[in-house]
């Protein structure tokens, strides 16, 4: 009996591990790759630390104003989604029954509705009205945040929706008439006893809301027409050329997820702790004392310390910290390889040429572009990232005149006739 | 003193679709009186209860307080306060926020609802508590918080629904009192829901039953006991023994009643049965166990009943003796205890008897099933 | 039932203004947001590819001419069928199918694990790792992926060390990359229905189960899975719907010869320019994923109130 429990033992302990290193593993590593110096985003070999890329991204224009417009966006979905929401689960609790389901099956669709039959009903049907109501293409029906909030919110307001129902569930109908009894009108009744009853049910679909409008994709690349959100720039980015301020910048989501998550998971906590001990919130809270005893039971606390204190140290680190002399000796290790390899690359890319010609013409050249040269670098020159800087500059445009550049465009000549000029002229058009 | 209003439901009739709730409800209640609904669960009489309070509208006839035909008038503008089975304390106001309630919502100032609340708190006596939250406090005193509740709001009738049966028996009894003290001292009329008779006929001036949506009987406690005006009022309120049979004469306020068991058995016609009872009729005999005792003789005579001891339970001040009556009848006698060694061992035959005047007969009729 | 009556009844509940509010707001929600937009867009899709002046115009007449594109392809095409079309829209179906299983098989043994060990500060903290992820954006995800199967990605670069290849492997290009970020894209969908149902269940059932002799096995399909079918199903369904639906992971992981039905889609609208082909296609791509979704729950009997809990 005891050997079959090691066994078991042993097997979930495998089994978590591969679930959570599946689970987490991609973040760490993306994670990784925003410290890395390299222009192509990689975390082996590793070559410097640097922080140079959370600069590259706060200089990012688009990405800015990417951010600015989800936040708009995600604003207006919250209000409008959090606002459906609740009128429907306040309607699904008084409706027929025999309407019940038919009311419920019609709310909850949106949720199964893929999200990009949803971004295209949702600009069609605007679109179509517009030109019904004769506006000019201007008219506010066509606005991209306009669109983009109502396409969002009509499956938004479904998870709002769901998270109301499971709160309602627990709220007992006599208080609504005990207020009404007790002179409340009923908008008295609402504001003073339902909704200080659903408030926690309130922030969570709000935060749920924010979290999905703002990562939300498949309905906005419909809709956004001229206000680009956070999520179409960086799949802009994604799809077209990549380099580690994007990890930077889901280093830095990562980073105030946990910060979030934590502070919760300790305030929920602390609550837990002192409904358990019998004392009011207040009272733990108040009294400085306490706190030691509360930390030794609480690893989320010590958690959000260390975190704190971490932050604090690598920004302070990072104020200071120059890579420039790291760069150097990395810089003279690649010049050097590169001399040797380059006439051995020169005589291989005419064999290169050849295979692609009888590989046919490549309708998605735009995945190729960024696939195919990487896998010439990698075999050719094992071991030595600096070849992933050599698309950098193409891919990331003006925005980081770096060091490298120089010395490296030799080889951008050599590869980048290859593959990137027609590939990449093919992919330009497309950005809008 | 009183400053309670009356209270009239005329021809009161109340559907939910095909299904009659109340039928024809005429009640009056006077002003400042405290008045019982008492009736089994599912009898309509909290549906009463809220067409006064004006959750729902009767389908017919016409609900009057004081003086006010109030059709068509909300909840939250009937000189009324409800005391919810479950109290419906709001759980994230603390207890002096649930108290002033009826004051924030008329827009009276933070430091006036204070006070208020502080009175009425003393006045129930939890002084000092009113920071607590609802779910801090016990559960007869959240009941005393729903009452004070009520009361801030200065109803002219307060409408109870149930709100001790959440309770143990022995708060039950302390808060029976208590009810009836705060109801003396406010002298406004209280309008009492119950299923229990012990807790309507403590407290009211007068009692209502009702079976399955019709009030049978409309009387003070005393009266509703004693004389009961239908079988099924003799057997819901109080322990009754029941014997069936056809009247075989009367005579005056008396009837010799045939029983299908027990032979020739006499009886009392109560007020309500005059007139309606005639000689041939179907009816029900009712003997509370407390009229029956130990015959001196063994003879025949129509106030004697043979049966056989089943069983006893000591209860302390009385005992109860379960017998089987002739032809397999179920009985219930209760004798009080007087310390003496009693005649009614187990499996031994006794003769019981009874006075003819304790005993009343009702034209036959639907009990309450138990 | 009487509707003026039932109308007199909300509002008498809600009062005027609460109760015109909720009427409002529902009735904006589910007709301008959602019932319209679908109508609109089947009626587009029957209608010809015009230029906004023609629109209502003589020519803007009903036809099924993209539907038909959809089955036989190009007039005049040398296949009778649109073969490249309809493939991807098999490739999609067959692959968000796999997903959905790969998921279940994956977080079946989590959810259930969680499920039972229930409350302890362990389990909330794996409960916490579980949603971090997802609080990140779905592109950053499908980026973490690219950057880890790509030619010079940490298991290239691992597997060149080791010597266990000569030439980086194209995980891309095989859609290893796809099918992993697709999966672990919807992992919290497919763990968290089952996770609720299996928390409910009364502990004491697998125990008595066991104490029969029952093996493993046997308890979880005899006591656990029919428990949880609420779960799985719900799970099983937004998986199936949400991967089929997908067009990110498509787009950022997808390898250069393989499409995603979606991606069809997008090009019609915002490359090929003709909306009610894309529309066509939308409403296709919807009633395929509907109808398999409902025969799926007919035949596992689940009832579409399940779905969400």
């Amino acid at each position: 009996m005891k050997s079959q429990n090691l066994v078991l033992k042993i097997f979930l302990g495998l089994y978590l591990a591969i679930f959570f290193s599946y689970l987490l593993g991609p973040l760490i590593i993306m994670g990784v790759t925003a410290f890395n110096s390299p222009g192509f985003p990689r975390a082996a070999p590793w070559e410097c630390l640097t922080f140079e890329w959370f600069e590259v991204l706060s200089n990012d224009k688009r990405i800015m104003t990417g951010l600015k417009n989800s936040l708009i966006v995600g604003s207006g979905t919250v209000i409008l989604s959090v606002v459906l929401g609740l009128a429907g689960a306040l309607m699904l609790t008084q409706i027929y029954p025999k309407l019940r389901a038919t009311f419920y099956t019609i709310v909850i669709a949106p949720i199964l509705i893929p999200g990009v039959v949803l971004g295209i009903s949702t600009l069609v049907f605007w679109d179509r009205l517009n030109i019904m109501l004769g506006l000019s293409g201007d008219s506010f029906l066509h606005n991209g945040i306009f669109l983009t909030i109502l396409g969002q919110s009509t499956f938004i307001a479904s998870y709002c929706m769901l998270v109301f129902l499971a709160r309602l569930q627990r709220f007992d109908m006599g208080l609504t008439e005990a207020a009404l009894d007790l002179g409340a009108t009923n908008v008295q009744a609402f504001r003073k006893v339902l909704v200080p009853f659903l408030m926690p049910a309130i922030a969570s679909a709000a935060v749920l809301a924010f979290l999905a409008s703002f990562e939300n994709y498949n309905t906005t690349t419909f809709t956004f027409g001229k206000y680009p959100t956070l999520t179409i720039e960086l799949a802009q980015k994604v799809r077209y050329g990549i380099n580690p301020s994007i990890s930077a910048l889901a280093f830095t989501i990562v980073v105030l997820t946990i910060f979030a998550a934590v502070t919760h998971e300790v305030t929920q906590r602390r609550k837990q702790l002192a409904l358990a001990s019998g004392a009011t919130v207040s009272a733990i809270r108040g009294d400085g004392f306490l706190l030691p005893g509360f930390l030794r039971s609480n690893p989320a606390a010590i958690v959000l310390l260390v975190l704190s204190v971490g932050a604090v140290a690598t920004v302070g680190f990072a104020s200071t910290y120059s890579p420039d002399s790291c760069k150097v000796v990395v810089r003279e290790q690649k010049r050097a390889l590169q001399q040797k390899q380059i006439e051995k690359i020169k005589q291989q890319r005419l064999q290169q040429q050849r295979d692609k010609a009888t590989k046919g013409p490549d309708i998605f050249g735009a995945d190729k572009s960024k696939v195919a040269p990487q896998s010439g670098f990698a075999t050719k020159s094992p071991g030595v990232g600096a070849f992933g800087n050599v698309f950098a500059p193409t891919n990331l445009d003006k925005t980081q005149p770096k060091p490298e550049s120089k010395t490296e465009s030799p080889g951008k000549g050599a590869f980048g006739n290859v593959f990137a000029p027609t590939n990449l002229n093919e992919t330009g058009p497309k950005k809008p | 003193m009183s400053r309670g209003v009356g209270v009239s439901l005329q021809d009161v009739w109340i559907k939910f679709g095909d299904f009659v709730a109340v039928r024809e409800a005429n009640v009056d209640i006077q002003g400042g009186a405290f008045f019982s609904f008492l009736g089994p669960s599912g009898c309509g009489k909290t549906t009463i209860l809220r067409s006064v309070s004006g959750f729902l509208d009767p389908s017919q006839g016409k609900i009057i307080i004081g003086g006010n035909d109030m059709a068509g008038i909300g909840p939250n503008k009937r000189p009324t306060a409800l005391i919810f089975q479950n109290l419906a304390l709001f759980p994230l106001m603390k207890v002096w926020e649930n108290i002033a309630f009826s004051l924030e919502v008329k827009g009276v100032g933070t430091a006036a609802r204070r006070k208020r609340a502080d009175e009425l708190l003393d006045m129930i006596a939890l002084t000092g508590q009113g920071d607590k939250l609802p779910s801090e406090l016990s559960g007869g005193q959240k009941q005393r918080v729903a009452i004070a509740r009520a009361l801030c709001a200065e109803p002219d009738v307060l409408l109870l629904d149930e709100p001790l049966s959440a309770l143990d028996l022995k708060l039950r009894q302390h808060m029976r009192t208590e009810l009836r003290e705060i109801q003396q001292r406010v002298g406004i009329t209280f309008i009492y829901i119950t299923h229990d008779q012990s807790e309507a006929l403590t407290m009211s001036d007068h009692v209502a039953v009702m079976k399955a949506g019709v009030i049978d009987q409309i009387s003070d406690g005393q009266t509703i006991y004693d004389d009961p005006s239908t079988p099924f009022v003799a057997s819901f309120v109080g322990e009754n023994n029941v014997f069936r049979g056809k009247v075989k004469s009367i005579d005056g306020d008396k009837a010799l009643i045939s029983t299908n068991r027990s032979g020739d058995l006499l009886s009392r016609i109560p007020l309500s049965a005059k007139g309606t009872l005639g000689v041939g009729d179907d009816a029900m005999m009712f003997i509370r166990p407390e009229a029956l005792s130990i015959a001196k003789d063994d003879a025949a005579a129509n106030n004697h009943v043979t049966a056989l001891v089943l069983n006893e339970e000591f209860e302390g001040q009385t005992f109860n003796v379960f017998l089987e009556g002739d032809g397999g009848k179920e009985m219930k006698m209760s004798l009080v205890n007087q310390g003496k060694a009693r005649e009614s061992a187990k499996g031994s035959s006794l003769t019981l008897e009874y006075a003819p005047d304790q005993a009343i007969v009702l034209p036959a009729g639907e009990l309450a099933s138990e | 039932m009487n509707i003026s009556a039932a109308f007199k009844r909300f509002f008498n509940r809600n009062g005027l203004g609460l109760g015109s509010f909720l009427l409002i707001a529902v009735g904006f929600w589910l007709i301008v947001l959602i019932i319209l937009p679908q109508l609109s867009m089947l009626d587009f899709s029957f209608r010809h590819h015009l230029p906004p002046p023609e629109m209502g115009g003589p020519k803007d007449t009903y036809t099924l001419e993209h539907y038909k594109y959809l089955a036989l392809g190009a007039q005049g095409a040398d296949q009778s069928y649109n073969v490249v079309d309809l493939g991807v829209f098999v490739r999609t179906l067959v692959a968000a199918f796999f997903v959905t299983i790969f998921d279940l098989l994956l977080c079946y043994p989590l959810a259930y694990y969680l499920g039972q060990a229930s409350g302890s500060g362990y389990t909330r903290i794996l409960v916490l790792f579980l949603i971090i992820p997802y609080w990140v954006n779905e592109i950053l995800r499908a980026f973490a992926f690219r950057i880890i199967f790509g030619d010079s990605g940490v298991i290239n670069e691992l597997l060149l060390a080791m010597g266990l290849v000569d030439n980086p492997v194209d995980f891309i290009r095989d859609n290893v990359a796809l099918y992993s970020g697709l999966g672990y894209a919807y992992i919290l969908l497919m763990i968290f229905p089952m996770y609720n149902v299996i928390e409910s269940l009364d502990r004491n059932q697998i125990e008595a189960a066991r104490d029969m002799g029952a093996p493993w096995w046997r308890i979880h399909w005899r006591i656990v899975i029919p428990y949880a079918k609420p779960g799985i199903s719900s799970g099983c369904t937004m998986v199936f719907m949400l991967s089929a639906g997908a067009l990110a992971a498509p787009q950022i992981l997808g390898g250069p010869s393989s499409l995603w039905f979606t991606q069809i889609i997008y090009q019609w609208f915002n490359q090929g320019g003709n909306w009610p082909r894309g529309a066509a296609y939308a409403i296709v791509l919807l009633s395929v994923c509907i109808l398999i979704v409902l025969s799926a729950m007919r035949l596992f009997k689940v009832r579409m109130g399940d779905i969400g809990k």
